[in-house]
């Protein structure tokens, strides 16, 4: 009796803590959502005043105008490239940390997987300008060993944007793929080789299958981070690169229809939230396979 | 280069082949990890460098770019509004990250997912849905341009790292300490204060680590809600290069690197870098 009298306690103590931060993600996070997508049903005027009537309007011009059908297309097809991009070149990365020989390296290559992370990403996209830039380093050593006579223009453009993303976004790919690969117990290679698989074989039939749960948690939060950043895309691809933020950050900044903004925020994050949930959905699928 | 290693016997290659299929994995997952660090290398050569623009390899070494933005009193402006947010963003997220993380795992209810999805859910929300939803409402409120609407910002974006660190801290904590507190006769607020949280001491700071790298370094929430009376580093920044190439931002970004050099050093000492995501 005493008992759950205490265990009634500590969990009203523990919703007491709880309620705080319910607060403040209701009031900031929950609260804001709704009101956008409430907005995003207002119709606004030529001045780009806000009018009291509510219409499907501003959905109506992103699905029917050419301009934003393109850039939701291209939206998709670039996040969809980064994460392919950063899923090949995360796999030796996560691999190597696995099997570093000692603790020293291994140490080494998770600050070099941490540290990303932990500089601002303006810091990260102006390293690129630096680097990418008319009288950048790339333009700079290519000049100086005589491989190209007219300095190259490298930035500016989606190649430029798409670089720049998985440098950024790669170890949220290379993480979940190393915690895959770690899980794996050597046995099974063993096993498959001592059967006469050779190398790639085993690769192909043993260690890919069981690292796909990692794969598909990488993807989820590379792709998501690929569709909606604003930053990057801005500094390394220009304003006119044909990318849904840019698009609502235009609407939102320069031509002040709020409304449209809302609008193709929401467009944003149905189509990312789609492409997570039919991820989710292959993961636990495959689960179920591996599991029964 | 030569082809003479085609005359091997047959065995001899396929150990051979063993190695070279090795070595290639290495030098690929190698290469990978030096396009991670680059932009850093970059940054940094740039930032020490007498010339406008980068060299490699580099002519000489000076200084000019820390003098340069060492007397420009904007700047220091936005270095303080940096600073001002980071100490209190982190001590906000700490408490409320804290306090949720650990109600979260002793709490059994119905739901209990669904809250914790919401509260790691700004770091899969797209910034610029974020930006704008806050832009909307802190118009609304009247917090456009004031240190309040950065510092709520700041705290949204920082809030899911701070749970996630104490969530491991937390799973790590042999539940039959707390009971046998609570046996002993001290309430819950008590075991609580003088029991879980010395214990979870570890990722709470790492936490805390984050949530101040995160803020000093968050711009895509910041650029929706400053003012330039409350301009920020990252946000000056922005702005800078969007207009023109300055290499005295490479001398600003080197703190910026500095920071993050201290942020792992205190995270490998607290809850290991290998616990981070």
């Amino acid at each position: 009796m005493a008992k759950t009298i205490k265990m009634k306690r500590r969990n009203l103590f523990s919703w007491i803590l709880l309620t705080p931060s319910l607060l403040f993600m209701g009031i900031f996070l929950i609260l804001p959502f709704l009101l956008l997508l409430v907005l995003s049903f207002r119709d606004v005027d030529g001045m780009m005043t806000m009018l009291p009537t509510y219409s499907l309007a501003q959905y109506k011009e992103v699905f029917t105008s050419d301009i934003y059908l393109r850039t939701i297309s291209s939206t998709l097809w670039v996040a969809l490239l980064t994460t392919a991009i950063c899923l090949v070149m995360a796999y030796p990365a996560a691999y190597l940390l696995v099997r570093s020989p000692s603790k020293g390296v291994r140490t080494l290559f998770y600050i070099l997987l941490v540290s990303p992370l932990l500089t601002s990403v303006v810091i990260r996209t102006f390293a690129w300008i630096v680097i990418l830039a008319q009288n950048g380093l790339v333009n700079e050593v290519l000049l100086k060993l005589h491989i190209i006579s007219q300095p190259l223009s490298l930035l500016w453009n989606m190649n430029a944007v798409i670089i720049a993303y998985v440098q950024v976004m790669l170890p949220f790919a290379v993480l979940p793929i190393a915690t895959s690969l770690g899980e794996i117990t050597p046995n099974l290679r063993q096993a498959s080789m001592s059967l006469g698989a050779g190398r790639l074989r085993t690769f192909l039939k043993v260690t890919l299958p069981l690292t796909i749960p990692g794969m598909i948690s990488g993807s989820v939060i590379v792709f998501s981070l690929a569709a909606g950043s604003y930053i990057t895309p801005l500094l390394v691809g220009g304003r006119l690169q044909p990318l849904l933020p840019l698009s609502i950050y235009q609407q939102v900044m320069q031509i002040s229809n709020l409304p449209l903004g809302a609008a193709m925020s929401l467009t944003l994050l149905v189509f990312v939230a789609i492409v997570v949930a039919v991820l989710g959905w292959i993961l636990k699928r495959w689960e179920g396979r591996m599991n029964g | 280069m030569d082809n003479s290693n085609s005359a091997s016997p047959p065995m001899r290659r396929r150990t051979r082949r063993f190695s070279a299929w090795t070595t290639l994995v290495w030098i690929a997952g190698s290469l990978v990890y030096l396009f991670l660090i680059l932009p850093v290398l970059v940054i940094v050569l740039s930032a020490f460098s007498p010339k406008e623009y980068p060299e490699f390899p580099p002519t000489g070494f000076s200084l000019r770019w820390f003098s340069a933005i060492a007397g420009n009193s904007d700047w220091s402006g936005a270095l303080w509004n940096s600073i001002v947010l980071l100490v209190i963003v982190t001590l906000l997220t700490v408490v409320l990250g804290t306090t949720a993380a650990y109600a979260i795992a002793r709490l059994e209810f119905r739901g209990k997912q669904a809250i914790q999805s919401l509260m790691l859910s700004p770091l899969m929300i797209p910034q610029i849905v974020l930006g704008i939803s806050l832009l909307y409402v802190f118009t609304g409120m009247g917090l456009i341009g004031t240190m309040t609407g950065l510092i709520i910002g700041h705290v949204i974006v920082a809030f899911p790292y701070v749970v996630r660190t104490v969530s491991v801290s937390v799973s790590n904590l042999n539940p039959k300490l707390e009971l046998a507190s609570m046996s002993l006769g001290a309430g819950p607020v008590k075991t609580f204060f003088r029991v879980s949280l010395p214990l979870i001491k570890p990722g709470i700071v790492a936490g805390g680590v984050f949530s101040a790298v995160t803020s000093f370094g968050e711009v895509s929430i910041s650029l929706f809600v400053y003012s330039p009376s409350t301009v920020t580093v990252p946000v000056r920044i922005f702005n800078y290069i969007e207009q023109t190439y300055d290499p005295a931002v490479n001398a600003v970004s080197v703190i910026f690197i500095a920071v993050a050099v201290i942020a792992l050093i205190i995270i490998e000492r607290t809850i290991g870098l290998t616990k981070v995501m």
